[in-house]
């Protein structure tokens, strides 16, 4: 009897296991052409007007940043559907495929992989998450596969040596331009002082501080050194953390992190008395006012999207009830359209065509604004960003600033 | 050290007190260190949350249901975890072994039912501070108050009351007890139920101050540092050790920054263990896993 129970044990146990096997989280319609696709070689490229286009969808769906990640993934597959529904690209069905990288740099590597060896997607639609993009834009450089991604760090994009990686691009306006912005709106708000809290483990925090900082100095205001404070994954104690920020008084508190510490650094600045500013990057646009709760009215933020243009509006207030971050479904939507494109331009067969092509993109109208990609850095050239407040928890659009 | 330094590390470490009592009790009675205690605290935590804080109940009524659902997490994990290998005098190895499988199956099931996401309690205080000359969060001010009343309540139940007394003979020796009269059985149920709601009350604390999510659990380590410092098993050790870690790490973080500070923390754990092993209140208690 004993050895019948451990007998059915174990085959439960295997079964669970086989369950939980595969990385994709859904599987693709499409015929895919089973050749992997080194550096050497060429993806298989169907027939014009023949098999579907395999598009991968490479995301954080799982993970800590999956709010950012599924967002995308819906605006890209929003896409996805008005393209099929206008009758595909060049007459052929697109379909596409997420992969979940868990918000993790190994599940992301191993994923990518995936999906340029065995499933052979034509391109993929990248992460909005830095660290991310970091882990794999190496790999990337084995294959001929774009990963049309938003990791607004330009190391994701950009080599030591100053040349781009091949197939790393990026489809929002980088770190540079954002911190840039952050400043100069900042110091035309008459803030004159600053501490500032960033996670020094995540490649999107780090790579905001110095353009912030940079944009100051050019105006004559240097941030004292006490007052800049790092933290780790581990670190949780941001009253301890915040504390010479808030007795030192400052203007304001340049803030950027991802939601969920922005929530936690927001509340803890709140309970220890701070009156000031925080200002903060892309993820205190909402979802974060409804996750914090409270009122956020000294909360500055940027954005991709301009919520006063009525098309805009319309849009949004279609799938905010559908997606928690609305600027990454926009982000989504517009990176799949660009992808189109491109593969109408430059078709699939030959893989440096199509890289041609997304270098070439110019003047693209999309949700998030007038896009070109400049062949030298992989990332927009003079794209504009939106500064927001809150009145309250209601998203109120201040400013727009020129790339 | 500043005021308010000494303010957020005691309001840190009534938090951390909550878990090592739970931690503490357990080992007491058991002998082994439950890690099943840190998702015990994040179920609880999320079940209060969707059931009560998100419909707007209030602290109270949140605190109450995560102390039933911590309750009832920890009975079931004693009648499904422990209470075979119990009666079988199996190797201690398999309770640690089970509590750790216990552990990464609430993660789980919390993780399939909310995602990787993070949750935000609502605002419970209308004045996020209490200006006393020196800033205070309301927050921390009511959440070691209630810490406070809930271990000496704690406290007085296992001193003063008969369950507690059956509670201290059966840590003593559970053979011995029950030849006494006293049902061991029920008395480790009900220090499983006191463990969970304690688990639940930490697990809404954690939420409240830095958010709730599906890892939070993982905090139980300070909860097990706290032990060890104080002495494994010792309450009174568990307390002291909560409030030292607590006022210590603070202390740390704002001398040090991130980074340091952890690695301190853990380094005076080490010194601990190699100039005290017994820890700050000693313990009479051999542990078993």
């Amino acid at each position: 009897m004993k050895k019948l129970l451990a007998l059915a044990l174990a085959a439960v146990m295997v079964f669970c296991l086989a369950a939980c096997g595969g990385s994709g989280s859904s599987a693709p319609a499409a015929s895919t052409p089973a050749a992997s696709t080194p550096a050497a070689s060429t993806p298989a490229a169907p027939a014009e007007g023949g098999e579907d286009i395999l598009i991968g969808c490479l995301q954080d769906i799982t993970g800590a940043t999956s709010a950012l990640g599924m967002s995308v993934e819906a605006g890209a597959q929003a896409a996805v559907d008005d393209i099929n529904a206008a009758g595909g690209i060049n007459g052929r069905k697109v379909v596409m495929k997420t992969y979940d990288t868990k918000g993790d740099v190994t599940e992301a590597v191993n994923a990518y992989i995936t999906a340029v060896t065995v499933d052979n997607v034509s391109l993929i639609v990248g992460p909005p998450v830095a660290n991310i993009a970091n882990a794999i834009k190496e790999t990337s450089e084995s294959y001929d596969v774009p990963v049309m991604g938003f990791a607004l760090d330009p190391t994701c994009q950009l080599k030591e040596d100053g040349t781009p990686y091949k197939n790393m691009f990026c489809f929002q306006p980088s770190a540079t331009t954002q911190g840039q912005i952050m400043a100069a709106f900042a110091v035309k708000n008459g803030l004159k002082t600053f501490g500032i809290i960033y996670n020094q483990e995540n490649a999107y925090s780090v790579s905001l501080l110095a353009p912030f900082t940079d944009e100051l100095a050019k105006n004559n205001i240097t941030v004292d050194d006490k007052l800049i404070v790092a933290y780790g994954a581990a670190d949780t104690d941001y009253k301890t953390l915040l504390q010479p920020i808030v007795a030192a008084k400052v203007d304001a508190i340049y803030c950027p992190n991802y939601t969920q510490q922005l929530v936690a650094i927001v509340t803890a600045a709140t309970e220890l008395g701070y009156e000031g500013k925080i200002v903060c990057g892309l993820d205190a646009a909402p979802s974060f006012n409804t996750t914090y709760g409270g009122d956020c009215s000294n909360v500055y933020y940027i954005n991709n999207i301009n919520t006063d243009d009525p098309t805009t509006a319309e849009m949004a207030a279609a799938v905010e009830d559908k997606v928690s971050a609305v600027n990454k479904y926009f982000l989504g939507y517009d990176v799949i359209m660009i992808a189109k494109e491109c593969i109408e331009k430059a078709g699939l067969e030959d893989p440096a065509a199509l890289l041609s092509a997304i270098e070439g993109v110019k003047d693209f109208k999309g949700l998030t604004g007038s896009l070109t990609i400049d062949p030298k850095t992989h990332m927009p050239d003079g794209m504009g960003m939106f500064m927001y407040t809150y009145d309250n928890q209601t998203p109120v659009m201040l400013e727009e600033y020129a790339g | 050290m500043s005021l308010q330094i000494l303010i957020n590390g005691l309001a840190t470490g009534s938090i951390y007190a909550l878990i090592a009592t739970g931690f503490a009790l357990i080992f007491n009675v058991l002998k082994f260190s439950n890690f099943s205690h840190g998702a015990t605290m994040t179920a609880a935590a999320f079940i209060a949350y969707f059931l009560v804080s998100s419909k707007g109940w209030g602290l109270v009524p949140t605190l109450l249901a995560a102390g039933a659902a911590g309750a009832g997490i920890a009975l079931l994990g004693e009648f499904v975890g422990f209470r075979r290998i119990l009666k079988n005098h199996s190797s201690a190895t398999y309770f640690f072994v089970s509590s750790i499988t216990l552990g990464t199956l609430y993660e789980g099931l919390v993780t399939i039912r909310v995602g990787s996401n993070f949750f935000n309690f609502p605002s419970f205080f209308q004045n996020p501070t209490i200006n006393l000359g020196i800033v205070i969060s309301t927050s921390d001010a009511i959440m070691f108050l209630i810490s406070i009343v809930a271990l000496l309540i704690l406290g007085y139940v296992i001193q003063k009351t008969r369950l507690g007394r059956a509670l201290r003979a059966v840590s003593f020796d559970r053979d011995t007890a029950q030849l006494m009269g006293i049902d061991s059985t029920r008395i480790i149920q009900l220090t499983f139920v006191i463990s969970g709601i304690l688990a639940g009350f930490a697990g809404v604390f954690l939420g409240i101050k830095y958010t709730l999510y599906p890892t939070l659990g993982s905090l139980v380590v300070k909860g097990f540092i706290a032990s060890v410092i104080g002495g494994l098993g010792s309450l009174t050790g568990a307390i002291i050790g909560a409030f030292l870690l607590g006022v210590v790490e603070t202390l740390l973080l704002s001398l040090l920054g991130s980074g340091y500070s952890t690695i301190a923390t853990f380094a005076i754990m080490l010194v601990f263990l190699l100039l005290r092993p017994q820890g700050i209140a000693g313990s009479n208690v051999q542990e078993k896993a």
